[in-house]
């Protein structure tokens, strides 16, 4: 009974964080309550005994890329959005509808397919403890997925020469 | 876990739909990005729900790229959105309407 209760105190977190996101109108306050959201599922991500994970949401998620887009929003100079026409006609109305219907779809697809008919891993309860450590992840990391651990090297060298290369000045010529 | 699958599924389905709001209501270009994150983070959940109920290590592993893909793709994006700010003096995205300046 207490567990069903955190689920669903850490589900409000996050989902309060989440609703806060789209509705608040000050971008500051938009990237802080994407940080309680962040939060909330490092919680949950602990329940699902996924420590590893967890941890690296706190530093990565929550730390640098928000860090990062609190950066951006302080260069900026940024009003509280114009109440101005919107572009299209009833955009907030057609916006919602349209994800009402994704989320019908969603939901319709986790509640009523089979769930769990996939082949099961290798970490039936008797070792639920050793599931989601760091020598775990790092020990299939670099043996069964070495090929996509190597592209994301390679991906995140492109986002950092990508990121100078745009961050450079144009020199006026002559 | 706390809570049968479903419950998490469905809080997954919630952040996701969330996101997609914020992408088509929201006008201020930083807040697009924020909900496309929120979006990636409502699809992590599921993996890791999914990989917790298989008693498997894969949902975690791909997580674990996503976040990395994630990270490239807010460094880069967000190098954009400054420099468009730098030409044009407004993050709308109902402004940015033409390829050339």
């Amino acid at each position: 009974m207490a567990g069903q209760l955190l689920f669903y105190l850490l589900a409000l977190m996050t989902v309060g964080g989440a609703v806060a996101v789209v509705a608040l109108p000050n971008p500051l306050y938009c990237v802080l309550s994407l940080v309680l959201t962040f939060l909330g599922l490092a919680g949950l991500y602990l329940s699902l005994n996924a420590q590893f994970v967890a941890v690296v949401q706190v530093i990565v998620y929550a730390g640098a890329i928000m860090m990062l887009f609190l950066f951006v929003v302080m260069l900026i100079d940024l009003r509280a959005e114009e109440r101005g026409a919107l572009r299209l006609p009833f955009q907030k109305l057609a916006g919602t509808i349209i994800a009402l219907g994704v989320f019908a779809g969603l939901i319709n697809l986790f509640v009523s397919t089979p769930l769990r008919t996939g082949a099961k891993g290798l970490f039936p309860p008797g070792r639920l403890a050793e599931i989601g450590t760091v020598q775990a992840v790092g020990k299939v990391l670099v043996t069964q997925y070495v090929l996509p651990f190597q592209a994301m090297g390679v991906l995140l060298f492109v986002g950092i020469v990508g990121a100078v290369v745009l961050a450079q000045r144009r020199t006026r010529q002559g | 876990m706390l809570a049968p699958l479903e419950h998490y599924l469905i809080l997954s389905a919630v952040l996701f739909t969330l996101g997609v709001v914020g992408v088509v209501v929201r006008r201020n270009a930083i807040v697009v990005f924020l909900c496309i994150e929120l979006m990636l983070n409502g699809a992590n959940l599921a993996f890791i729900a999914h990989g917790s109920a298989l008693d498997s290590l894969d949902g975690q592993l791909v997580v674990f790229f996503v976040m990395a893909v994630a990270a490239a793709e807010a460094a880069i994006g967000l190098a954009i959105v400054v420099l468009i700010y730098r030409n044009r003096e407004s993050t709308d995205v109902d402004e940015m309407n033409l390829l050339k300046l």
